[in-house]
C-alpha cells in the first residue's frame, strides 16, 4: 500500500506521520510511505533576473528538507523505510498531481488546526486536497 | 486634513494605493532574502538591514521623481499607456524564461547591489501606479510608501496565497491598474478642453479603461491555456538502515 503523506513541518502534519506509524503494524505487509513537501513558488518572473536558478534551488531544497525534519526523524526512529519528495508549486494542486503521478493508494493529511480568519482569508490546503483528490484521502485530527 | 479623512473619495483612493502595493511589490522581499543567503552569516543581517533600508530609500525617490514627471504635459499620457500595460501584464500567468542571470554574490557589497539594481526594477510598476492613485495628493503618497515598506521587508507568500484563495484578486487588480490609468488620461492636460466638454468622460474613460485591460487580459490568457505544473525538485528514497536493525536482531 502507497501512502502519501504531504508535510509542511507543522504539528499538525506531524499528527499525520505519527498516525501512518501506528498503524503500519496492522497492515499485512510494510507501507510504502512517501513524504512530500511543497514550496510555494515564491520565486518568478523578475526574481529569476537577478537571482541565479541555483541559487533559488538552493533556497528551495533548503526549506524542504527543513519542512521534512521532523517527518523523517519520525520514520526512521519507527524503522519504516520511505521516500521523500519535493515540489515546487501551488501546494493543493501539487500534492494532487505527484498523487496520480505515483498512483498512491491514499493520502493521509493533518486537519490544518487554522484559527476562523487566517482559514477565511487563506483558504485551507485540506478542503482543495479533498476536492481535487482522485484517490481517498484520510484526515488526522 | 480631517475632513479630507471624512470623505468616501479619500478612503477609496486608500483601498486602490493599498490594493496596487499588495499586488506589485511582492518580489522584492523573495530577491532580498535570496540575494543574502550566500553571505556568511554575521553578514547576512547586515545585508539584509542596508538591502531593505536602500529599497525604501530608492523607492521613495523614485515616487517622488515620478510624481513630479507626471506633472510635465504628454507624460501622463505616457504613463497610462504604460499602467494599462502593466495591468495587463498583472493578469498574465508568468512566462518561464529560464535566464543566466547574475552569479550570486558572496560579498556583502555584491549583494546589496543586487538587491537595489532588482528594487529599481522592480519598483518602477508599483512606484506608478500609487503615484497615478494618489494624484499628487502628498498624505496618500506617504501612506502609499510606508504600506509598501512591510511588503518589501515580509515574505511575499501571503499574496501568493490571497490569489490562491481568491483568484479574482488578479482581475480586481488588472481592472484598478486600468481605471488608474483612465484617470490618469483624463486629468492630461491636454485632453483637458475636451473632458471638460464631456464631463461624463471623468467616470466613463475610466471604466473603459479598466474594461480594455480585463479583455485583453482575458484575452491573451485564453490563448496560451496551459495549466502551470509543479516542478519536481528532489526525490530520494531512504531504505532501513539494515546495519543497526539486523544487529539488534541478532
Amino acid at each position: 500500500m502507497k501512502i502519501l503523506i504531504p508535510v509542511d513541518g507543522s504539528a499538525n502534519a506531524q499528527r499525520a506521520v505519527e498516525y501512518v506509524i501506528k498503524n503500519a503494524a496492522m497492515l499485512k505487509e510494510t507501507p510504502d510511505v512517501v513524504l512530500l513537501n511543497v514550496q510555494w513558488s515564491v520565486a518568478t518572473g523578475n526574481v529569476k533576473l537577478f537571482i541565479n536558478q541555483q541559487t533559488i534551488e538552493d533556497y528551495y531544497r533548503e526549506q524542504g528538507i527543513e519542512a521534512l525534519r521532523t517527518a523523517r526523524a519520525a520514520l526512521e526512529a519507527a524503522e519504516l523505510p520511505y521516500r521523500y519528495h519535493i515540489s515546487i508549486g501551488t501546494p493543493a494542486e501539487a500534492i494532487v498531481q505527484y498523487a496520480d503521478e505515483q498512483a498512491v493508494d491514499q493520502i493521509v493529511m493533518g486537519r490544518q488546526g487554522q484559527s476562523g480568519l487566517r482559514t477565511l482569508l487563506l483558504g485551507s490546503v485540506v478542503n482543495k486536497v479533498l476536492h481535487l483528490a482522485n484517490c481517498p484521502v484520510l484526515l488526522v485530527k | 486634513m480631517l475632513e479630507m479623512l471624512a470623505s468616501a473619495q479619500f478612503w477609496m483612493d486608500v483601498f486602490k494605493i493599498i490594493m496596487i502595493d499588495l499586488l506589485l511589490s511582492g518580489d522584492n522581499a523573495v530577491v532580498i532574502a535570496l540575494a543574502c543567503r550566500n553571505l556568511p552569516l554575521d553578514q547576512r543581517r547586515k545585508g539584509i538591514l542596508f538591502g531593505v533600508g536602500g529599497a525604501i530609500g530608492l523607492r521613495v525617490i523614485l515616487t517622488f521623481f515620478a510624481v513630479s514627471m507626471l506633472a510635465l504635459p504628454y507624460l501622463k499620457l505616457f504613463g497610462a499607456v504604460l499602467l494599462l500595460w502593466i495591468g495587463i501584464k498583472l493578469i498574465l500567468p508568468e512566462d518561464e524564461h529560464s535566464t543566466d542571470s547574475v552569479q550570486a554574490d558572496t560579498k556583502l557589497f555584491g549583494a546589496i547591489k543586487t538587491i537595489i539594481v532588482a528594487d529599481f526594477v522592480m519598483s518602477l510598476d508599483n512606484v506608478l501606479g500609487v503615484a497615478g492613485a494618489a494624484k499628487g495628493n502628498i498624505v496618500l503618497l506617504v501612506f502609499g510608501l510606508l504600506i509598501s515598506i512591510p511588503l518589501i521587508a515580509w515574505s511575499s507568500q501571503l499574496v501568493l496565497k490571497l490569489i490562491d484563495r481568491f483568484p479574482f484578486i488578479i482581475y480586481a487588480g488588472g481592472a484598478l491598474l486600468g481605471y488608474v490609468a483612465g484617470e490618469m488620461l483624463v486629468s492630461e492636460a491636454l485632453f483637458s478642453a475636451l473632458v471638460e466638454a464631456n464631463r461624463y468622460f471623468h467616470w466613463l474613460i475610466p471604466m473603459l479603461c479598466a474594461l480594455l485591460v480585463l479583455l485583453v487580459g482575458k484575452w491573451l490568457v485564453m490563448r496560451k491555456v496551459e495549466i502551470v505544473r509543479a516542478i519536481d525538485l528532489v526525490d530520494e528514497k531512504v531504505p532501513v538502515k539494515s546495519e543497526s536493525k539486523s544487529g539488534m536482531e541478532r
